[in-house]
């Protein structure tokens, strides 16, 4: 999207220039967000903001740096929100793979019974997942288990819509081939199946776990008990406390970039981009 | 597994049938018998009824709730007014807000370089984390959900924007520009027909994505109706026949909105316009 696209540098030969150039794209792009904070800061050091409803952005750092608790004797609290909100968005992730992508490779498979399930798909495609929240709650009440289960709904139809879609994708031909040159089942899967569905697979987990991700904000401000991120921010609402929820808010959206980019960026790069190199655009997306 | 499956799928087409009435049954045939095989399973006591509703029951309670027996009278239609409504402001929002910055970004170098870290940095942060926080600044009304609204479609709108003038043509400008066009005048007449189609596609990305966040900002901040709002305070009353309406209810609207709607809207403005291929 255009937050990936950072200004354009022409890519120069010599190292030293090369690298200068980076600094300053780096610093151009730094610049208006430094001034913003730098702008808000002075806001409300001014007092033209009150302080209560929007705290400067030291005294997040400052409550952040409080939350952590690096050098106090017990445990740190925000470790303990991230924590646990990771360990949710991750069952909810692996659950709704391990359901998802056996149905999309037999949906993609089968003709008959993708038309018989694609008009029920299209429907509970656009369903948000978070709407299933009551039904959980009446159900089991708060807790993990309402929210990981509407965090699996959220996760379960992306990554079952793309592997249904990279599966189809696959040409009738390839199959063809490779079953006329006496492949069983297990080399079809192997061969062709699973490298030819990869690209379309790898985008809708990463769409999952995104989803799953941002479902559980919700899902954990509606349901949680204890902890979690979600269950922070909707929590010092209670107390007014609007740095805690400005160092949720930090935290989620640090933790979001870094599964996006740093994790399945790499898992794109080691498969996808290795593998069909010819004509994919590399770093953009 | 695959064997059979792609061994039967090629002669379809040989089977006779009326064709109206077997893509009929094709398209709503599974969802028909899933629910009759659920209202059966109901009605004979092998599910539990209090957390699987009869679709006839579900039924019933919409039909009820539309009536002027609902509690309160009316309250269906109520429930969908309001939600439509807190939508559509927050979309109206984020288009003429997304329209802009798109249009600036895309075309002045001072605003790519001043919005695009800006948008970067905001981007990433799950929309309905700023629910509390508009929450003590706006406190409970529709100024809230309408918020959320617009930051969830506001992204998508920009994001399609700029894309499209960078599909544009230069020489577009050049002829404008050369014949002495004002820059009101390139705006009106020539960035917004050329982005026009680009607009429509992000309005549909928006619309699904603020669809979503409306009932979950609904479920959060609502204090009244809505049909966020619906579902949760039935959640309370352990109602799960309102529950299981609402979500039918969001779900049939939902896909109206994102396929019906605006898809014919696309269809329409790509066939009048011709977007892509040409530019």
């Amino acid at each position: 999207m255009i937050a990936t696209r950072t200004p354009d540098v022409p890519p120069q030969a010599g190292g030293a220039s090369a690298s200068a150039s980076r600094l300053v794209a780096f610093a151009t792009f730094m610049l208006p967000i430094g001034a913003l904070l730098l702008l808000w800061e002075g806001t409300v050091r001014l007092g033209l903001a009150d302080a209560t409803i929007l705290p400067a952005p030291s005294m997040i750092v400052a409550r952040a740096w409080e939350l952590l608790n690096p050098v106090g004797s017990q445990h740190s609290l925000l470790l303990m929100h991230i924590g646990v909100s990771l360990w949710r968005a991750l069952a909810a992730f692996v659950l709704a793979c391990l359901v998802a992508i056996p149905l999309g490779f037999a949906l993609g498979l089968s003709k008959g019974a993708y038309r018989a399930l694609s008009p029920l798909l299209s429907l509970l495609l656009p369903l948000p997942a978070v709407a299933w929240t009551p039904i959980f709650l009446v159900a089991f009440g708060q807790g993990d288990i309402t929210i990981i289960g509407v965090c699996f709904l959220g996760a379960f139809f992306p990554v079952l819509y793309s592997t249904i879609q990279g599966v189809r994708g696959i040409g009738v031909h390839a199959i063809w081939v490779v079953r006329s040159m006496g492949a069983g089942p297990m080399d079809l899967f192997r061969r062709v199946l699973l490298p030819g569905a990869l690209p379309a697979l790898i985008s809708g987990l990463k769409l999952g776990m995104a989803h799953s991700w941002r479902t559980l904000v919700a899902a954990e401000m509606l349901a949680a008990l204890s902890y979690g991120l979600g269950y922070m921010i909707f929590a010092a609402r209670s107390y007014m406390d609007v740095s805690t929820m400005f160092v949720g808010i930090v935290c989620l959206a640090v933790i979001g970039l870094l599964i996006e980019h740093a994790i399945f960026g790499t898992l794109e790069r080691m498969t996808v981009a290795r593998w069909h190199s010819s004509g994919k655009v590399r770093g953009a997306r | 597994m695959s064997t059979t499956d792609l061994a039967s799928a090629k002669p379809l087409s040989v089977a006779g049938a009326t064709p109206l009435l077997r893509n009929i049954f094709a398209r709503f045939g599974v969802i028909v018998v899933l629910l009759a095989l659920w209202e059966l399973a109901a009605r004979l006591g092998w599910i539990n009824t209090f957390l699987f509703p009869a679709p006839s029951n579900i039924a019933a309670t919409i039909w009820t709730q539309s009536g002027p027996d609902g509690n309160p009278p009316y309250a269906m239609p109520m429930h969908v007014l309001r939600s439509m409504i807190r939508l559509l402001a927050g979309i109206a929002l984020a288009l003429i807000i997304g329209t802009v910055l798109g249009v600036l970004i895309g075309m002045t170098r001072w605003a790519r370089m001043l919005f695009q870290p800006l948008i970067s940095i905001f981007m990433p942060v799950p929309t309905l984390a700023w629910t509390p926080v508009l929450l003590l600044l706006t406190g409970i009304d529709d100024r809230t959900t309408i918020i959320v609204v617009f930051i969830a479609a506001v992204f998508e709108v920009i994001y399609t924007i700029v894309a499209g003038i960078e599909m544009m043509n230069v020489k577009l400008f050049w002829v404008a520009r050369s014949m002495g066009a004002s820059r009101l005048q390139i705006f009106f007449r020539v960035i917004i027909p050329a982005i026009f189609p680009y607009l429509i596609t992000g309005l549909r990305l928006g619309t699904g994505y603020a669809w979503r966040a409306l009932i979950a900002a609904e479920m959060l901040a609502a204090s009244s109706f809505g049909l966020g709002f619906m579902i949760y305070d039935a959640s309370e009353y352990m109602s799960t026949n309102v529950i299981y309406a609402g979500i039918v209810l969001i779900a049939v609207l939902g896909y109206l909105l994102e396929n019906v709607l605006i898809g014919r809207l696309e269809a329409a403005t790509t066939e009048k316009w011709g977007v892509q291929s040409e530019r």
